[in-house]
This record gives C-alpha cells, structure tokens and sequence, in this order.
C-alpha cells in the first residue's frame, strides 16, 4: 500500500511529460448540407460547419471538450462511443443516464484522460439526435502499439446513412398509432466520410491503416474494395490477431481497423462500395440506391471503374477473431441473466421494443445521480425505476448477459463502459439459449467488442467483468429502437461509485438551470428513495379482449337486436290476427 | 361460407320471387275463377292460361340472361379497378346492401297487404278502357301475356341490380347457391299461396326469415361503418392492413370498443365466424362506430314498425271489422262479367 503511494506520484509525473491535453469548443449549431447532392437540408453541425470535426488524441491524453448548446429548440449531448470512462463515468454523455442533457444555451465541459488506443466515435445521446448530423470519428492513435511500424500511414474512412427529413419528423411518424408494424424509417442515401464519390487517393506498394466507424442511424453496411484484401487488426478499440476479409459486414456502431496494402502497379483504380444491408428495410423504396462508392486512386488521370455486380454478400465473421492480449473466456459467472427481445404495440397503438417485457422510459433523475445518492440502498434496483430496466452489479461480478432475440430483425447490441466477450453467437432462428445444448461451445479465446450483431431468432452470450464502477446502458445502436426503448441500465457497484466519484459543478448546474431534478431515485423522490409514486413509465398495454366497455357495448348491441326482432315480430303477428279474424 | 354462400343475396333473391310467384298466383286464380267456369269457354281459359305461363317463363329467361350477362360483366371489368381502394368500395356496397334490406324487407312481412297491392293493380290494369288503336287493341289482347312479362322483368331487374348492389363486398363463388335457393323458396312460398295451404304456418315463417332478414341488415350496416373506418385507418398506416392479420396493428385503437386476436370473420376467410358475422354481424373487433351504428340501425327499425304497427291497428279499426280492403276487390273482379273488363276474349283470334 506504502509503495503504491509512491509509485503512483512518480508514475502521473512520468505520463504529463509524455501525454498532452486536447481541447475542443464545441457549439452545437444547425447549418444546412446537402451530402448526397440530392436534397439540401437543415443539420445540426458544429461551430457552424458540417461534417464535425474528427476527435484526435494519442492514447494517455486528456480529452476535454467544452461543449456549449447553441440549438435554440433542441437538448443535445455527447457520448464518446467505446471509451470506458473508468474513474470518469459522469463523462459518458447520454441523457438522464450520467447528466441531465443540456438545455439551448446551457454549457458544460467533458474532461477525461483516454487511456484505450483505437478507432471511436462520438455523438449526441439525446433521443435520435445524432442521424441529424452530430456524429463523429474519434482516433486515439498509438504510436507504440503492437502494429506500429506495420503501416505507412492512417486512414478514417467514416460509413453513414442519411435522411432527407430531420428526425423529430421521422420518429414522430415512427412511433405512432399510424406505424403499427414498428417499421422504421428507411434512409435515403449511404455515405462515406459524410459524401459520395470519396476519393482516397494511394501510393503503390504502401500499407496503410484504415480505420473505419459506421456511424449509422440505422442502416448496416457491407464493405469491400475491389481487388484488395483487408487485414482486419483492430475491433472496437481491441486489437485482435491479424485476419484476412475480403468483405466486412458493419453494423451501426461498429468499428474495424485494417491493413490495406496496395499495389505495385498504378495502372488502374479500384472501387471502393459500401452497400446497405436491405434485409433491415420493412419496404425497400422505389430508387433508392442502397450503395456508396468512393475509389482507391492509384492514378488520377486514370478512369474511376464503376463496381462490378456482387452474387452474393459473404462478409468476414467477427465471432472467428482472437484478441491480441489472448485473454481466455471469463469462467464461473457471478452475476447471470438473460434479456428477452422483442416487439409489441402498447395501448396508444405504436410498436415498442421490449427487454423482458418492458420498454425503456428516461426516469425523472439520471440514474448516476441516483445511485450516487441513494446510501445503502443504491444497491436496490427498484430505486431506478421500473421502466430504466435496472440491473445492478457487485464490483468485480462476472457478469454473463444471455441475450435471446424473439424479433426477425437484426440488431447491433451495444454496451457503455465495456467491452464484452461474445462468448457465443447462435445462427438465424435458433430460437432461446438453452445451456444444456451440447452443441452450444464457447469461444475460448472469445473476440471482444462493444457492439455485437444478433442474428434474427437468435441468441448470444456476453461475459465482461465489473471492473468499472458506473451507469452504462446496453442497447440496440439501432436510433429507432433506442427511440422505442431497446434499452437497459446495468448499475454496476454504485457503492464504488458513492466513495470515489463527485459530480462536477457544471454538469449539477445543467440540471439546475432546467429545474431538473439532481437527485433523489427515479420518480425523483429524495425522502423514501423506495417510494416511486409519479415515475415516468410506458403507456399502458392494449386491452386484453372483452374489457368493461366492450362487454357493456355487446350487451347493448344484443338487447337492441333482440328488441328489434320482438317489434318485427309484433308487427308481422298483426297479419296473423287478421288471418284469424 | 361468405364465400359460396352471399347472405343478402340470398334474401333479395328470395323476395323478389315471392313477389313474382304472388303476382303469378292471383293471375293464375283470377283465370280460374272466371273462366273455369262449367258455363264459360274452357278453351279460351286454357290460352290465357298459357299466356301467362309464356310471359312469366319468357320474362324469366330475359331476366337470367340479362342478369348473368350484367352480373358477369361487372366481375370481368369492375373488381380490379375497386381493388385499389376495396375497403371504401366495400364499406359503401354493404351500406346500400342494408338500406336495400331494411327498406324491400318489411312487405315480405305483409304478405296479404302484398297480395292485396298486386290484386288492386292486376284489377286497374285489367280494368283499363281500350285505347281503340290497333296498337293498343293488340296489348289489349295479350295483355295476361305481357302483365306477366313486364312484371317478372320488373322484379327480376331490379333484383339484379340488387343482387348486384348488394353483392359486391362477395367473391362471384358466392352468387350462384344463394341465387339458387331464393328462387326455390320464392316459388315454394308462392305455391303455398296459391294452393292456399297454411297461412298460419307460412306467416311463422315469413315473420322467422324477416327477423334474420334485419339481423343480416344491421351486421351489414355495422360492417359498413366498420369497413370504412378501417378504410380510414388504412390510409393512416399507409399499407393494407388486413397483412398484419388478427393482431396489434389490425385495428385502429384509438376507436376499439373490443377487440380480441382471434374469431375474424375475415382474415383467412373466416370461416365459422365470417357465417357469424353475415348472419349476426359479428366482429372480432368493434369499434365506436360499428357498436353505435349497430344500435341506432336497430332503434330506427324499431321505432318504424312500433309507428307502422299502431298505425295499421288504428286503420283496421276505423275501416270495418269484416272487410278488408283485398275482400272488398275481391268481391269487385268476381262481381264483372268478362265482356266488361278490359280483356276482350275474343275468340277468332284463337
């Protein structure tokens, strides 16, 4: 302990004489762009310029951003996609989870060391804001790492979907009584580094490393370049062995680094297409052109070749990658539970997404400052709201989340504050996970990533440890089904959390200044943090058949039918008395 | 069923017959009554016998053909430019189909009052003065032939129309055994009255099948209001949404009275349920409109007949006890010779 307490003042010295800090003022503003050149359209950019600028650090840096919300309708924040923020988790950006979102005109400041090399993102968390515009790459670049000297020179190449209409529109006519099926709203175009046409110009017999982040609100995107083979040696911020693609399959979220080493010939160019996976489309539209193309420029003077027709997309298999450090498979977990998926409409008639058979609606308080506040209790997931689908951790628990998708769709899992081992992954339609399937094995060296593609009707398995206390959601990176609440809160040993963290002033003050809630348990209560009376919960579930109303009305409709046939009958006896008569 | 058997059809069919067979029998009867007589022509009878036959089956057969041909043409040309917009085509076809019910399905009711109304006009028509032109002279003569004929034509075109109206919500392989039936029973009734078997028993009936007559109509009339509320919501959801079966996303919540996910009497044909809903006008899932125009349909009906009913009685009371108005022309027809109604028997022209 002793030599701890020294080690560690000589260790900080060591890394401020390497390590700088990085600032960006950020004002969040809209702008107009038209990145498909078909439609010119109102986004929201940053100090009035689209697209962001990219977020570039070297690993050991400190990364402030001082962001200031210039929208005057709109809350907005950010979210570093893939750091960890361990010691920092009231840095991690998404709204009513680690800060209340800022209100136009509020500021506040992201401050935090980065200590993970590799290829992130960073966008709004609030609602399905990011598709509007707010998304952006962040490299932390690592000069000492285990590929360095392998490559000639680094490359970001950005994957993106766009919309003509801004997402307030769409998600007001997704989630509605007029969207009964949940069928999500379709984009109108893909981009590459936020256009089309994207030249990446190449000398021969060169490596470079590409990074690569599909940014997406929803659409997946296959990947390939014409006559060249990718090395893929980094997934989400882990580096993995090296491996051979010809074609990566991107979910929103994810993110691949490879190796791309060029020709010794410059005598032609090579296309360079993202294709969007239409099997997520409800109904593909008329024209839509589900692919980008950008070009690998050997010779500019050289034709650019459009890309050659594909039979068949056979994208690389992420579950077949082995991590760098070759960590073995958590064993003996101490904390397990499963996550049902699925779909349902509830009593205003929209279609919700559902873990284990509820739907994700924002407490009043973010669930940080809860579990902050919250003494011994915190340790309580009822104090977190029914509705944030809590689910609490021990410091250092071996979690295993079993995750069983009833829904036909495919959907990118993501989880805040980790990487996690995809211990395994069934095939399409496997139905539940059953433990006592002999056929089910486990990866021992599993791949670890923080997005993960469930195939449709089927099941995984996730194990990371809890080594980083905080409040990290894990959800669907779909915006649309985050907008319908594919989303759960994992507190992870908020006792922790209580000795070691402290809100800084700025970030309570956002809250402050909208007359928000800073603390007290879901339902904001601070006195009897068990009393969740007025928590914000999801609209009721349809009517169950014949309820009061509908039998009253059977009832009525029967008694007048049966009245109607008596009086018919009445009318038609007086035939019978004149026969008699 | 819906789909072999049309439940409207089945009924108008029916009483356009029983219509036809009434005229057909007081015809027949008048004949009887006043040539069959051991002092009258007997061959004189038989032609005019035979001239009502002609025109009934002649009227009949321009009727089939007309009819086929009209009901064909409409299946040919017309269900796919209404598949477009079916919900609204079809919510407006079942209100008219009920309105066509309700208002032609109260006389079954009356059969006397019918035999009567058709015995009043065969008199006035027999009755006419003759013209003195050729032209009229030659109606004249025919005229038990052509009576018959116009009349069958009468009847039977408009019950194509309203087969036809009433119809359109059906698949064609729901035309042809209603058809069928309705004719049979028409003719079976008609046989009754005119052999004048039981009328106790036959008005039992006629007052049983008009009750399930307004039961059909009103399950039409709700159907009716249902179907274009769904048109409604169609347009909302932006696609058919029959596709999302029986299910959340079938209906339109915001109007559901009741709504349970099974017993449609329409997704997958039906079955059971949909004989359910073209008898009861059953549906799995009601909504404001459908339960309250269910109600106020039935409260219109009973209110017209409650206000019929005491009407009538009062008029049978201030008229006479003994006679009714049929007996009073009864009485008239048999009180005229021949020679001075306006069918001249003349006998060269055999």
């Amino acid at each position: 302990m002793k030599s701890l307490a020294v080690a560690l003042p000589i260790l900080s010295l060591v890394s401020t004489a390497l390590a700088k800090t990085v600032t960006y003022d950020f004002n969040v503003t809209y702008t107009e762009a038209n990145p498909d050149g078909q439609f010119s359209r109102r986004v929201i950019g940053i100090n009035g310029k689209w697209p962001i600028p990219t977020i570039d650090v070297e690993k050991g840096d400190r990364l402030v951003v001082n962001l200031f919300n210039g929208l005057p309708d709109a809350d907005t924040s950010l979210h570093f996609h893939g750091l960890f923020q361990n010691g920092t988790a009231h840095m991690d950006g998404p709204a009513k989870v680690t800060q209340c979102a800022l209100g136009p005109g509020q500021r506040m400041t992201y401050n935090f060391t980065i200590n993970q090399p590799g290829t992130y993102w960073y966008h709004s968390h609030v609602k399905g804001q990011y598709p509007d515009g707010i998304r952006g790459p962040l490299i932390v670049r690592d000069p000492k790492g285990p590929y360095a000297g392998k490559y000639d020179e680094e490359v970001i190449i950005a994957l993106s979907d766009w919309y003509h209409d801004e997402n307030p529109v769409l998600f007001s006519k997704f989630l509605s009584v007029g969207n009964p099926t949940g069928a999500e709203p379709v984009p109108n175009s893909a981009l590459m580094n936020e256009t089309q046409e994207m030249p990446f110009n190449v000398l021969p017999g060169k490596t470079y490393l590409v990074r690569m982040v599909n940014m997406a609100a929803f659409a997946a995107q296959y990947f390939w370049i014409e006559g060249h083979t990718m090395r893929i040696i980094e997934v989400d911020g882990e580096y993995t062995e090296e491996a051979e693609a010809d074609m990566i399959y991107f979910t929103a979220a994810q993110r691949y680094s490879f190796l791309l080493t060029t020709r010794n010939d410059t005598s032609e160019n090579f296309a360079i297409v993202g294709s969007m996976d239409q099997d997520l489309f409800d109904v593909v539209p008329d024209g839509l052109n589900p692919n980008v193309t950008g070009h690998l420029i050997y010779d500019a003077s050289k034709p650019l070749p459009e890309p050659s027709f594909v039979d068949e997309f056979e994208p690389f298999d992420d579950f077949g990658l082995t991590p760098l450090d070759g960590e073995d498979l958590w064993e003996d977990p101490t904390y397990s539970f499963s996550l049902e998926v699925m779909m349902d409409n509830l009593g205003d008639g929209a279609n919700y997404a559902f873990f284990n058979g509820f739907t994700y609606v924002a407490p009043k308080v973010p669930t940080l400052y809860t579990a902050l506040k919250s003494g011994n209790l915190s340790l309580t997931p009822e104090i977190y709201g029914r509705d944030t689908i809590p689910h609490v951790f021990k410091h250092h628990d071996v979690v295993e989340l079993i995750v069983n998708n009833n829904d036909p769709g495919k959907h990118p899992f993501h989880l805040h504050g980790h990487t996690f081992q995809l211990a395994y992954r069934s095939d399409v339609d496997a139905g539940l996970y059953d433990a006592s399937d002999s056929s089910v094995t486990f990866a021992q060296k599993p791949m670890r990533r923080d997005t993960v593609l469930i195939n449709p009707g089927g099941n995984m398995v996730l194990r990371f440890r809890a080594d980083n206390p905080g409040v990290w959601l894990f959800h669907c990176h779909i915006e649309w089904h985050i907008q319908s609440g594919l989303i759960a809160t994992f507190i992870e040993a908020p006792d922790v959390l209580q000795s070691t963290l402290k809100i800084p002033q700025d970030h309570l003050d956002v809250c402050n200044g909208q007359n928000l809630p800073a603390a007290g348990n879901a339902a904001g209560n601070t006195q009897d943090y068990l009393d969740l009376r007025g928590q914000n919960l999801s609209p009721a579930p349809l009517p169950a058949g014949f309820t009061a109303r509908g039998i009253v009305a059977l009832v009525f409709s029967v008694v007048a039918a049966f009245l109607g046939i008596a009086v018919i009958a009445l009318y038609g006896s007086q035939e019978l008395k004149q026969k008699a008569a | 069923m819906p789909n072999v058997f049309a439940v409207p059809v089945f009924f108008i069919v029916f009483r356009e017959t029983l219509e036809t067979a009434i005229i057909a029998s007081i015809l027949l009867s008048f004949l009887k009554q006043t040539f069959d007589t051991p002092e009258s022509d007997r061959t004189a009878y038989v032609r005019l016998r035979r001239h009502v036959w002609l025109g009934l089956i002649s009227g009949m057969f321009i009727v089939l053909a007309v009819g086929g041909g009209m009901i064909g043409a409409f299946y040919g040309l017309g269900v796919d430019a209404w598949a477009q917009s079916e919900n609204i085509w079809e919510g407006v076809f079942c209100l008219v189909a009920s309105i066509i019910i309700t208002v032609m399905g109260a006389a079954i009711l009356r059969v006397s009052k019918l035999q009567s109304k058709w015995q009043k006009r065969i008199t006035l028509a027999l009755q006419a003065p003759s013209k003195g032109t050729t032209f009229g002279q030659k109606l004249e003569k025919y005229s038990l032939f052509i009576l018959p004929f116009i009349t069958v034509l009468r009847e039977g075109l408009e019950a194509v129309i309203f087969v036809g109206g009433v119809g359109l919500s059906y698949p064609a392989s729901a035309f042809p055994i209603p058809v069928l039936t309705g004719l049979l029973a028409g003719s079976v009734i008609g046989v009754i009255l005119y052999k004048g078997g039981n009328r106790f028993h036959l008005q039992i009936f006629l007052i049983v099948s008009t009750c399930f007559l307004y039961l059909v109509a009103a399950g039409l009339f709700s159907r009716g209001v249902l179907t274009l509320e769904m048109h409604q919501y169609g347009k909302l959801v932006g696609g058919d949404v029959a596709e999302t079966g029986v299910g959340p996303g079938s209906y339109d919540i915001r109007q559901s009275v009741w709504h349970v996910n099974c017993c449609s009497p329409t997704f997958n044909g039906g079955g059971g349920w949909g004989i359910f809903n073209a008898l009861f006008g059953w549906t799995n899932s009601a909504t404001y409109g459908s339960v309250i125009s269910y109600n106020i349909y039935w409260i219109a009906v009973i209110i017209y007949f409650l206000y019929r009913y005491f009407k009538e009685r009062k008029e049978a009371d201030t008229v006479s006890e003994s006679d009714t108005e049929a007996s009073k022309i009864n009485r008239n027809i048999e009180a005229k010779t021949p020679q001075q109604t306006g069918v001249d028997v003349d006998e060269k022209s055999a």
